[in-house]
């Protein structure tokens, strides 16, 4: 049994920030709330997702699982208006999910979650310096490598306690660096890594401009990006591994 | 090229690349070299490969675009060669020579004796591919630090073994002898779109209830590489007949028919010249730059019908997965 309303914002936030990375994944309907996990086909991007109950305008649930089309649940969520509410129940019997948006009823058809790509095990990472980021400078850092560059590096210079962005082309380079000031929070410690933009770029359509982004960074390991959403009842965690310099 | 009828005895499924990354696959070498030049490369146009003195190098084309296929799914190819050269590099170019004059010679004198089975393993050997096909692309996997491994005979054989004994995860080939070889699971379809197709040895027999001498005996009713079998049996039959009298003998005794050399023919599936003195790294570090060089400098290969294949190279191979800290 799955009986919920939920605003359509924070639906839309939800399935964005695992839309980014895959077409198709699987909710647990928790007591508690709901919970998704998935890694993209090359293993390269996770997210790991939980969106808690009183994210909910009501939520009642006696647990489960279900798999759905990311892209057609997004396209429904994308027929309310953002202050509008979604009624989502699933039939246990048909194994379909039915969403009303006022007058609207659409009666979506799951996905066996045996079918989805197995979740993905939690990299067990103890990373060094740890930068607290506003979405809007993430932004910026990554719009700016993307002009020159398909791929960013991100580090974190230990002895000038500060946190920076290096972007190489063929041609032009951009450097963007913020220090304890410009940054909410920073522990520093060693770190750099080199990134594939067309992942950054992905995962950062799906953070907001205003979120605190706290960044956990290494030495050539993946990085890892926790935010929360629906005004703090959801938290969001990406992960990406890194490129390795193979000279 | 082996017996396409197997086909229709073999335990075959599709599978997704996701299923089958991060493994080892034991190529053979010759096998995907000849399946790129006849299904992909066939279709660019000749100029593009061929160096200005007349030499095609499309093999340098085929193997840029198709290794990333294996790289971007996590699966490190071995490819495995006819034939051995383990000497030392300045003198393994001379050797390939005269092993190869040593085939052509032996293949007379096999022709000469009426040897159908010595022609038919020597034909398969030294007329599918040129000397400079199989040294060029020695030479592009070298650069690009892909590991090579030196048959005693026939690469096919030699895959199957490494299979057998665990060193590798699949042995990679379309041709349906490797279930003949006990190759225990088999990845066909390595170079076409789409997804490839795995071949199960040990559900094969089990589904046919029957061992692997029976199914080597059904194959060689049904005709192989080395005989052409005996008229009316297909693979329906072959099973039957094996099943009810036993082996190859028996059901040739029922039948009033014979095999030349049949005893040779099992023994090259049940028993083939295989080598442990193989070894492999499967951590890759390729001098792409030096591959670029060696193919579009010294072998003039168009630039155009390369870059993309190195660009894939490229990215798969220094893009690490989340899996590499779990």
């Amino acid at each position: 049994m799955f009986n919920a309303i939920v605003s359509a914002d924070t639906l839309r936030t939800t399935l964005d920030s695992v839309s980014v990375l895959v077409d198709e994944c699987k909710i647990h309907l928790n007591e508690d709330g709901i919970e998704i996990r998935a890694v993209d086909p090359a293993n390269v991007g996770m997210v790991d997702l939980s969106l808690s109950a009183e994210a909910f305008e009501s939520y009642e649930t006696d647990g489960g699982l279900i798999g759905v089309n990311l892209s057609r649940l997004e396209d429904i969520a994308g027929m309310a208006g953002s202050d509008q509410l979604v009624h989502l129940e699933l039939d246990e019997e048909t194994r379909k999910l039915h969403i009303q948006i006022d007058g609207l009823e659409y009666t979506l058809a799951l996905i066996d979650p045996d079918s989805i790509r197995q979740e993905p095990d939690l990299p067990d990472l103890d990373l060094p310096a740890n930068v607290v980021i506003e979405g809007r400078d993430i932004d910026r850092a990554v719009k700016a490598a993307d002009m020159v560059s398909d791929h960013i590096a991100l580090g974190v210079d230990d002895a000038d306690e500060l946190f920076y962005v290096d972007a190489e082309g063929d041609t032009d380079d951009v450097h963007f660096e913020l220090d304890r000031e410009d940054l909410i929070d920073l522990t520093p410690g060693n770190a750099r890594s080199l990134f594939s933009l067309d992942y950054l770029k992905d995962m950062n359509k799906a953070i907001p401009k205003d979120a605190e982004v706290s960044m956990e960074l290494g030495e050539e390991f993946p990085v890892k990006m926790h935010f929360d959403i629906a005004e703090g009842q959801g938290k969001v965690t990406f992960m990406l591994a890194p490129r390795i310099q193979s000279d | 090229m082996g017996n396409a009828s197997l086909r229709d005895l073999a335990v075959i499924e599709e599978v997704s690349f996701d299923e089958v990354s991060n493994s080892v696959v034991a190529v053979d070498a010759h096998n995907w070299l000849y399946r790129y030049l006849t299904t992909t490369v066939k279709w660019t146009s000749d100029h593009k490969y061929t160096t200005a003195d007349g030499t095609e190098v499309a093999n340098l084309v085929g193997v840029v675009q198709g290794l990333p296929k294996f790289f971007e799914h996590d699966i490190t190819p071995i490819f495995v060669f006819d034939g051995a050269v383990t000497e030392l590099k300045e003198d393994e170019i001379e050797e390939r020579r005269e092993r190869r004059e040593k085939d052509e010679s032996r293949l007379e004198d096999a022709r000469e004796r009426g040897d159908s089975v010595e022609v038919a393993r020597l034909e398969s050997r030294t007329q599918r591919l040129t000397q400079t096909i199989v040294d060029t692309t020695r030479d592009l996997l070298d650069l690009l630090d892909v590991p090579v491994v030196d048959a005693p005979a026939e690469g096919e054989g030699q895959a199957a073994y490494m299979a057998r004994q665990g060193d590798v995860d699949y042995v990679g080939t379309e041709d349906y002898d490797a279930l003949l070889l006990g190759a225990p699971l088999t990845l066909r379809q390595l170079t076409s779109k789409g997804n490839p197709e795995l071949m199960d040895f040990e559900a094969t027999l089990d589904h046919h209830g029957i061992t692997w001498e029976q199914l080597v005996d059904a194959a060689i009713l049904m005709g192989t590489d080395f005989n052409p079998g005996v008229d009316g049996i297909g693979p329906k039959t072959a099973i039957t007949e094996i099943k009810e009298h036993g082996d190859l003998w028996a059901v040739l005794e029922a039948r009033g028919e014979h095999v030349e050399q049949a005893d040779r023919i099992r023994s090259l599936f049940l028993d083939p010249a295989v080598t442990d003195e193989y070894s492999f790294d499967t951590d890759l570090d390729p001098d792409l730059d030096a591959a670029r060089r060696f193919v579009v400098d010294e072998w003039e290969v168009d630039a155009g019908e390369v870059e993309r294949g190195f660009e894939r190279i490229e990215d798969s191979l220094v893009q690490t997965g989340l899996d590499r800290w779990t």
